[in-house]
């Protein structure tokens, strides 16, 4: 499985030798949004912490990336994971006002706090732009006088950079004694209680974790697209996360990032044939509930096992 | 820059098959003469929804024409690529991406939202693309936003104001109360009104913002009819905007009070109805006017749509005009030749003569205050009661603001 996923990397490293650019772009926002998806998966696949609000992550740090760009000489990976750094800081504050709930009302809570942050992006005109966003956000050069993170080949390996390193934590997360807490939570909270471990603690820390690794995916996102905006944080991109983890595989890890690739791709694919494209998505997502609640990734362990 | 033809990438168009066949894209029947491709990407669902309807209608209807003349160039057709964005100024970016990359676009127009065009304009020396603005009023985009490859044939929207703001200070109106939707847009333009008003040496009451998708208005009626002034300015757009006319008409609002706009949209006069009649404001393009080419351009539409072209139609549909006479000028649609071309071009089109300034690359054009009244068969039209002419109405060079 490790050697599998080698390769996989080792070919999406040079994919750029052969790809056209535009496929590039697309890609480049395929690793983007699969980093994203798969920060909410410790949250969701692990903890069963389900969040409706995660595009507050993202927002934090496409907003907080913009802002550093647009403002000082930072270079770009600095601005990236400060901006990262700022979202997992300010989801401890969330965290812990969220987790004094438990399952539907925590959900809400963190929808709550997403569209409390929404208004904020929309009001706030001197640091968000209000309804305009942040536009014409640099990818600046440096450190030390590095050009090559201007170039579109350049963000794309910094994206599989961000999203392999990503990816390489999470798995070491789940698979350390933190992870077997946070799965326990997920069975049964109330016996890891009795067990002596302080949950809510944990759950503040996966949360702010989750936070930090959609606020990189945020970050890499608008110096990537130019542009940030309130979509960004507004609870329709909460859902669709939600559904690229369920589609991909919850509690997988790799299974949400495929969930993202999907999306993207069938949300191209469709919005060209049609306008109601999130008609036709809706049912796929109602046919994966309904006939693979395992996700994309279910599907492919599955047939893997049969081959 | 990666082979733009040959085996691999047919492959991946081919593994991409049903997005490389989209229905809205015109693709060429021969490849004998390259075509001349025009990216569209622009909101045809979502609020601005029927304004990118109205461009991209008249796009279709000047693409139509020039095709039907031989294209340009030396025999060059006009392939339009158009694809919804939804209003969502990052889908607008991604899209005209896709389209400079994949399909080697140099030109864009028609983008519908002043949002969506600020988050694009960054990037057009990137892409090496000219983007020639068919309806973006935002004022930054010939101010402090503005780059060298676009081009805004179009009224910005502090031209808009300030053609109302003229007509003010020739008018017996003496106070003044103000409505807008409670986000960016609305503060601005209002901010920009105050100004006007106190210039004109009349009297601001107040101003009271409503939120966005506001449905009931009466408070805000009662409070505009409290204030006691003689008019009100209104800065809202779509559903709010028709919500508050139809609860002005049953309120009788308009008895006492005018109701004074940025644009009259003919859009909203269809919604409205009746609800519109007496509501003042500027045109970007009223469809009367008197000159051979508009009478000519507003004969052809009503020979293929059945009715006279709407305001965003006829100021797109020059901004396609003045787009083409920078083509032929330039004798390419290289992005450097094509900027030059335009630069300082004058345009004998439906607006009479207009010139695009070399300085900001804003188009000086008259500016127009029409009144919704009834027509000879009782439909709500917008009549011209006063033109102001291209020196008063453009701002100066990368302004937004006026000196008098």
């Amino acid at each position: 499985m490790p050697l599998l996923l080698l390769v996989v990397a080792a070919l999406l490293a040079a994919a750029p030798l052969v790809l056209p650019v535009f496929v590039l772009t697309l890609l480049t926002e395929a690793l983007i949004l699969g980093l994203f998806a798969m920060s909410l998966d410790l949250m969701v696949g692990y903890t069963r912490l389900i969040s409706f609000g995660h595009a507050a992550a993202y927002g934090l740090g496409a907003y907080g990336a913009g802002y550093i760009l647009l403002h000082s000489a930072t270079p770009l990976p600095l601005a990236i994971l400060a901006a990262s750094l700022f979202a997992g800081v300010v989801a401890v504050g969330v965290a812990w006002v969220c987790t004094m709930a438990t399952g539907v009302s925590f959900s809400m809570l963190t929808l709550a706090f997403a569209q409390l942050l929404f208004a904020i992006a929309f009001k706030w005109t001197s640091v968000t732009g209000a309804s305009d966003g942040l536009a014409g956000i640099p990818r600046r050069a440096g450190p030390f006088g590095l050009t090559v993170f201007e170039t579109k080949v350049g963000y794309y390996e910094l994206a599989l950079f961000c999203l392999g390193v990503a990816y390489v934590f999470c798995r070491a997360l789940v698979n350390a004694p933190f992870g077997a807490v946070l799965r326990g939570i997920r069975e049964n909270e109330a016996k890891m209680l009795s067990l002596g471990y302080n949950t809510r603690l944990y759950k503040i820390a996966v949360v702010a974790i989750s936070f930090a690794l959609g606020g990189l995916a945020g970050a890499l996102y608008s110096p990537f697209a130019g542009f940030a905006n309130t979509d960004l944080v507004y609870w329709l991109f909460s859902g669709q996360v939600l559904i690229m983890v369920i589609v991909g595989g919850q509690g997988t890890l790799l299974g949400p990032i495929l969930g993202a690739a999907f999306f993207m791709l069938v949300q191209q694919v469709l919005s060209k044939w049609t306008e109601s494209w999130a008609l036709f998505f809706g049912l796929i997502f109602i046919g994966f509930v309904m006939f693979a609640p395992e996700g994309i990734w279910g599907l492919l362990s599955r047939w893997r096992v049969r081959a | 820059m990666p082979p733009r033809a040959g085996l691999t990438r047919r492959t991946i168009l081919q593994t991409a098959a049903a997005a490389a066949t989209a229905p809205v894209v015109i693709r060429p029947a021969s490849a004998a003469a390259d075509p001349i491709k025009v990216g569209m990407p622009l909101a045809l669902t979502g609020p601005v929804g029927s304004v990118g309807g109205q461009l991209r209608r008249a796009c279709e209807f000047w693409a139509k024409q020039v095709n039907a003349k031989g294209g340009l160039l030396g025999g060059r057709p006009i392939q339009l690529l158009i694809e919804d964005t939804g209003g969502n100024p990052a889908t607008t970016v991604r899209k005209a991406q896709e389209m400079v990359e994949r399909d080697g676009v140099r030109l864009l127009t028609a983008i519908a939202a002043s949002n969506e065009a600020l988050a694009t304009v960054p990037k057009l020396a990137e892409w090496d693309a000219i983007f020639v603005s068919g309806d973006n009023g935002d004022g930054r985009l010939t101010g402090e936003s503005l780059v060298p490859n676009f081009f805004r044939p179009n009224v910005s929207g502090p031209m808009g104001t300030r053609t109302v703001a003229l007509w003010l200070r020739d008018s017996s109106l003496k106070s003044f109360y103000a409505l807008g939707m409670d986000y960016a847009w609305g503060h601005n333009s209002i901010d920009v009104f105050k100004d006007e008003v106190k210039k004109a040496g009349r009297n601001f009451i107040g101003d009271v913002y409503s939120p966005m998708g506001t449905k009931d208005f009466s408070t805000y009626i009662t409070k505009i009819r409290q204030s006691g002034a003689d008019a009100v300015y209104l800065v809202l757009s779509g559903d709010d905007y028709n919500a508050f006319l139809s609860q002005a008409k049953q309120y009788r609002l308009g008895d006492k009070v005018t109701m004074l706009t940025e644009l009259v949209d003919e859009m909203v006069l269809q919604a409205t109805g009746d609800a519109s009649l007496g509501l003042v404001g500027g045109s970007r393009y009223p469809n009367t006017l008197d000159n051979p080419q508009n009478k000519a351009f507003v004969a052809a539409w009503k020979a293929e749509y059945g009715r006279e072209p709407y305001m965003f139609e006829g100021d797109q549909y020059q901004s396609c005009v003045v787009m083409q006479a920078g083509i032929e000028k330039a004798g390419s649609i290289e992005a450097a030749k094509l900027r030059a071309a335009l630069e300082g071009l004058t345009v004998n089109s439906i607006k009479g003569p207009i010139t695009i300034r070399a300085c900001d690359h804003q188009a000086e054009q008259p500016g127009f205050v029409v009144k919704v009244e009834k027509d000879e068969t009782g439909k709500p039209v917008p009549k011209v009661i006063a033109t102001y002419p291209a020196a008063k109405v453009t701002p100066p060079c990368n302004k937004m603001t006026y000196n008098d």
